[in-house]
């Protein structure tokens, strides 16, 4: 075996073979694979997001009025499309795919993934779905209407009887094989993490964002399956004639909200615990210094992976619950806040007397705090069940989701990005062009989503084409704030441009003695095959 | 390259598996569950099926109001014959709604329906209901539905209880949807 994996180091197949990524079993390709495919459905779901705010820009219909694009309807199903692809085409693929099947293995010294095959399957079942979430936007949804317009929670009885065409069945389908694979990826990613570290990497001297991924996995493992079975009621609901979440036929809508949102709060920490991780190792590497309180910041995101499963219903208060109910999901609400608080808290103590250097994925990961913070406050607001009746279903909602996923779960996708470019591609990228990407950013993000605070104060509710003329300032003000984040992604392409043209040679460690992982211990890129020779940790 | 023997990784694999296949089976689960759940919580105001009437009267009175509904798929018109009751807690009361099809064809309705507040729905407890069976009316037709129910004396031993003194008994009509709905109408 080990002869033979020596003779295989030497030949990196060519880039231009079909065959490399088609059938690749390799973790560091379909690690890049992951990444690309998940820029490629950014763009369409940011794209989205442009309509959306053209469209919000001002009072009156821009956009969906029949000229540009499609009615009023198919302003629901950009906002609908956009939260899936952001979702499970754009965030899952980037976080888990992309950095976890790049880096997984490179930090616990694995020569590869547990099954490399399924992990083959894992990816190329991806673009299957998001072709098929593409195309539901093209066929009939609600009547003579494109697409499925029902937000992405898909709630009954809109996603059942509601929308009778064809696109909420591709949706549907579209889901479940997207689910399939995540499935099958975190089941890959359990099995690596628990046989293959390398001699004397204990559960205890994993990097934290091994962690951060294993406990990610085990919510997919259990939260998705939950997911499928109520995809599969309203599929069944819709086509076969059962009643599940019909009342005539004895069923219950709102029983659909407890198994989407059982499924759907974990799935918001999903999108988030990879960035724990990634930020974490970025802290510490441009402070020089370990992360302050390695064991507390592992277990807090067990905790918030627990307390992630029990609290579900504060999406939900305006449905009718009891009020001990209530005081029961905003008490567990609140929780979360504790162990969350003790990661914030931690990044702040490792910074704290370190050497700072304020490199672009430091710039980007400070960013981070200081963003998820506002949102995880913002969070805090709207667990007070009293509250939430008042905010629930306005923009206050948005921009709280969108502090913490937008702001939050981007941000650390493009730290990870630049603080692993020149370890994934083997060239540099230019760093003013990324710094200046992070301040227009920055710029722009907030510009869009801190009025939209107002906006829900105000009382605009989501998912709507239209608004009072009251709103118009803030929703003029978050428009061009797209417009200074759309000059951002300008400058991401020009670094990707510029590096492509440039071809610098990376170094193995660009970033000094505070990068301690693995990962660094080999070239940039890595070699095809790794650790041959298992790593011995101390 | 070493590698652990394949059965471990196997053994992690199908025990990642089998976790993820409960999780479905769980999903189903939460249909029979949901529905004891509500049952024995009165979760979202379900009320109580009693099979005999209460073992005592007492001089607490509940006042009880009706609601009628009717979704808009439906061709009925559907009220209540009287808008509130006065009752004693544990006295079985006799009421009645009215319910008249206005179009042209013989349709099957059945209604769902809850208390509020929510916290008593359980104390709630029906002896007789036409929310147990669906109702078939012919075109022009109309009925008189009667509800026979009683207020459970233990609603006076709960102190979180003590500052209800109206409860509100609705009902909504909707569409038989046919075979599938007459097993699961009333739970």
């Amino acid at each position: 075996m080990s002869a033979d994996a020596a003779t295989h180091d030497d030949h990196t197949p060519s880039m231009w073979d079909w065959r490399r990524w088609v059938f690749s079993t390799n973790h560091k390709d379909i690690g890049t694979m992951y990444l690309l495919f998940a820029i490629f459905a950014g763009i369409i779901g940011g794209g989205l997001s442009g309509l959306m705010r053209w469209e919000l820009a001002e009072p009156g219909l821009q956009v969906f009025n029949n000229g540009f694009w499609g009615n009023e309807h198919n302003y629901n199903v950009a906002t609908t499309m956009h939260g899936l692809i952001m979702i499970f085409f754009m965030v899952m693929p980037a976080m888990i795919g992309g950095f976890g099947n790049w880096f997984v293995p490179l930090m616990i010294g694995a020569p590869d993934m547990a099954f490399p095959r399924m992990n083959n399957i894992s990816f190329w079942l991806l673009p299957f779905a998001f072709i098929l979430a593409v195309m539901s936007m093209f066929v009939p949804g609600a009547g003579g209407d494109m697409g499925f317009g029902g937000g992405w929670v898909l709630y009954p009885p809109l996603s059942t009887s509601g929308h009778n065409g064809p696109a909420m069945d591709l949706l549907i389908l579209s889901l479940h094989i997207a689910g399939v694979s995540s499935i099958l990826g975190s089941i890959n990613f359990i099995t690596t993490i628990f046989n293959m570290r390398a001699p004397g990497m204990t559960i205890h001297k994993m990097p934290l964002f091994v962690w951060s991924v294993l406990v990610t996995v085990f919510l997919l493992l259990l939260s998705l399956p939950v997911l499928a079975g109520a995809l599969t009621m309203l599929l069944t609901d819709r086509n076969f004639g059962t009643a599940f979440f019909a009342p005539e036929g004895g069923g219950d809508p709102v029983m659909y909200q407890h198994l989407f949102w059982f499924f759907g709060h974990p799935e918001v920490y999903i999108l988030i615990l990879p960035g724990f991780g990634i930020i974490s190792h970025i802290v510490s590497t441009f402070s020089r210094k370990p992360i302050f309180g390695y064991l507390g910041m592992a277990y807090a995101m067990v905790a918030i992976g627990f307390i992630g499963f029990i609290v579900w219903a504060h999406h939900m208060y305006t449905v009718g619950m009891p009020v001990d109910l209530k005081a029961y999901f905003v008490a567990a609400t609140m929780v979360i806040a504790v162990p969350t608080g003790i990661k914030i808290f931690s990044w702040i103590a490792t910074m704290w007397g370190g050497s700072i250097e304020f490199r672009t994925p430091m710039m980007w990961a400070i960013g981070f705090i200081f963003l998820f913070t506002v949102g995880g406050v913002t969070g805090v607001v709207l667990a007070n069940a009293g509250v939430d009746q008042a905010l629930h279903d306005t923009y206050y909602v948005v921009a709280h989701f969108h502090y913490v996923l937008s702001l939050g779960a981007v941000f650390a996708i493009f730290a990870g990005w630049y603080y692993w470019f020149e370890k994934i591609f083997g060239v540099k990228y230019n760093s003013l062009f990324a710094r200046l990407q992070f301040l227009f950013f920055f710029v722009g993000a907030n510009i869009i989503f801190f009025p939209q605070h107002f906006l829900g104060l105000q009382g605009m509710p989501r998912r709507y084409v239209d608004y009072a003329d009251g709103h118009a300032f803030w929703n003029m003000v978050s428009s061009w704030g797209y417009v200074v984040m759309l000059i951002g992604m300008a400058f991401f392409f020009l670094v990707l441009i510029d590096a492509i043209i440039r071809r610098r040679k990376a170094d193995a460690n660009p970033w000094g003695e505070g990068a301690t992982t693995l990962e660094w211990t080999l070239s940039s890129p890595p070699p095809f095959h790794q650790f041959s020779e298992l790593p011995k940790i101390k | 390259m070493i590698r652990l023997p394949a059965s471990q990784n196997t053994r992690v694999a199908l025990m990642a598996a089998a976790t993820s296949i409960t999780m479905v089976g769980a999903a189903f689960a939460a249909v029979p569950l949901y529905n004891l759940f509500c049952a024995v919580t009165g979760y979202g105001g379900t009320t109580t099926i009693a099979t005999g009437e209460a073992g005592a009267i007492l001089d607490r009175e509940m006042t009880v109001l009706f609601d009628a509904n009717v979704n808009r798929n439906l061709g009925w018109e559907f009220s209540p014959v009287q808008r509130s009751m006065t009752v004693r807690v544990g006295e079985t009361a006799l009421a009645y709604y009215t319910a008249t099809n206005i179009t042209d064809h013989p349709i099957t309705g059945v209604a769902t329906f809850n208390v509020a507040p929510f916290k008593a729905a359980s104390y709630f407890s029906k002896l007789e209901c036409f929310c147990f069976t669906e109702q078939t009316l012919q075109p022009g037709e109309t009925v008189q539905m009667p509800v026979l129910f009683f207020v459970d004396p233990l609603i006076d031993e709960e102190r979180r209880l003590d500052d209800v003194h109206t409860m509100t008994l609705s009902y909504t009509f909707f569409e038989s949807e046919g075979d599938a709905a007459s097993s699961d109408a009333a739970p």
